[in-house]
């Protein structure tokens, strides 16, 4: 900065090569040198060559809306417009197979009407379970599981839009379904109960074998001896006193003595 | 477009759960995108669980989560009391909702146009009834202005205007005095007392 902003402009007309053959008269070569004090400058306007500063965003604003200082590519194309009205808006196609239709009794209507809720049978007893495979079960199960989501969906549907009476229907409808849930968790409990029982069993039965190697049933002959009454009862009587020696009157003290220690 | 997003691998947990009680409640929400389904859920359950969940019931592939808890405002004493108890609080479970991002959008059926088959008519003659009654059994309802009251206004402004002329009761259907009392009840016997 070793040229004062006054004479900047004269001083660049010089070195432009355009401008190469204007030599300025001699009377004026006062003018272009330097003056020594002069810090300001002559005029208090400034000059429009050059910007205020290097902002390249001056005069751009969002809050008076002015656009940007030059078009766009997309200048020319109108912008879509929000559309306000639901009803005029394009439909959604929504596939016959999507897995929230599961979520509905039917794909017209959003909720039941009391009489197709009350529509139906009676609960799945004990009784009839029993005699089902845990397959059947497990499938009925998530019948259950997937109609009380079902219900559930429905009724808070006919609450949001108070549509009128149905809460005992559906109601119904659910306890019944749940009723059918416990029934099958009998079952289950029941299979699970007589399998830790059988495996007890199992444990002292010398046909059924635990180890995991080898068959699981080893059927013993069951051909019984015919034994005749007579020599029936007389083993009876033999057996006895050999039942007498074996239950010794001075072991058992013994055996109390060694509990209790 | 978040429908042409690639799915990722989906990853699901190794614990078989063979007998899920709960209950999933799908909620309408008009004002979100097709591709979003909003679910009111258990507290228990997570997100994992309800993409895991709705894949294997449902076969609805979910590409995100979101999970929302609702804590319910506080009330005076257990909604089942008789007698809500004054200064005894209580605050209702709160609600969890998640919203799953689907990989194919959804919209719920229109609502019905005509509710007749659902006797909403009944249903909210019964609703206005029932509170006409509950409100008689408030403490602030004998200082309520009766349904009455707009009528004795009627029929004030009525002869302040002259429109009508002060009319007093009929004298027959005043009580009669000065005859002799008759015995209506003539087959009672009455017990005789005193001498």
């Amino acid at each position: 900065m070793s040229t004062s902003i006054a004479i900047r402009p004269v001083a660049r007309k010089l070195l432009r090569p355009s401008g190469a053959q204007y030599i300025p008269p001699p009377f004026l070569l006062p003018s272009l040198l330097a003056p020594i004090q002069q810090k300001t400058s002559f005029s208090s306007t400034t000059s429009n060559l050059y910007p205020r500063d290097n902002n390249r965003e001056r005069g751009v604003s969002t809050a008076r809306r002015t656009g940007l200082r030059q078009p766009l590519s997309v200048s020319k194309t109108p912008l879509p417009k929000p559309v306000l009205d639901p009803s005029k808006r394009s439909k959604v196609e929504v596939d016959e197979d999507h897995g929230l239709w599961d979520f509905f009794h039917s794909k017209e209507k959003p909720m039941n009407t009391p009489e197709e809720d009350d529509d139906h049978g009676r609960p799945w007893c004990v009784e009839e379970l029993r005699g089902k495979s845990w397959e059947d079960l497990h499938a009925l199960w998530w019948v259950c599981a997937k109609e009380r989501n079902r219900i559930a969906t429905e009724a808070y549907e006919r609450k949001r839009l108070e549509a009128g009476y149905g809460q005992f229907e559906s109601e119904k409808r659910d306890s019944h379904v749940r009723r059918t849930q416990r029934a099958i968790k009998q079952v289950l409990s029941e299979r699970y109960y007589s399998w830790r029982d059988a495996e007890v069993l199992a444990k002292n039965d010398p046909e059924i074998g635990l180890s995991g190697q080898g068959p699981a049933y080893n059927p013993s002959n069951f051909v019984e001896q015919y034994v005749p009454v007579e020599e029936k009862a007389s083993m009876e009587s033999d057996v006895k006193p050999e039942q007498d020696i074996s239950i010794e009157p001075e072991a058992k003290p013994e055996q109390k003595s060694s509990l209790n220690l | 477009m978040a429908s042409q997003r690639p799915l990722k691998a989906a990853v699901f947990g190794k614990k078989e759960v063979f007998l899920p009680n709960f209950v999933l409640t799908l909620l309408r929400t008009p004002n979100i995108p097709p591709n979003f389904a909003t679910f009111l859920v258990p507290l228990s359950l997570n997100k994992l669980d309800l993409r895991d969940y709705l894949f294997h019931a449902y076969g609805i592939r979910v590409h995100g989560v979101r999970s929302y808890i609702q804590m319910q405002k506080i009330q005076q004493d257990k909604p089942g009391a008789k007698r809500p108890k004054p200064r005894k609080w209580f605050r209702p479970k709160s609600i969890k909702k998640m919203m799953v991002e689907m990989e194919r959008p959804f919209v719920w059926p229109e609502e019905p146009k005509e509710y007749d088959m659902w006797d909403k008519k009944t249903y909210d003659a019964a609703n206005k009834d029932r509170e006409i009654q509950q409100d008689q059994f408030r403490p602030d309802a004998r200082q309520k202005p009766s349904k009455e009251r707009e009528s004795i206004a009627e029929q004030a402004q009525a002869l302040l205007q002259g429109k009508e002329s002060w009319k007093t009761t009929p004298a027959s259907n005043e009580w009669n005095e000065g005859e002799e009392e008759i015995e209506v009840e003539t087959d009672v016997e009455l017990p005789k007392t005193g001498a």
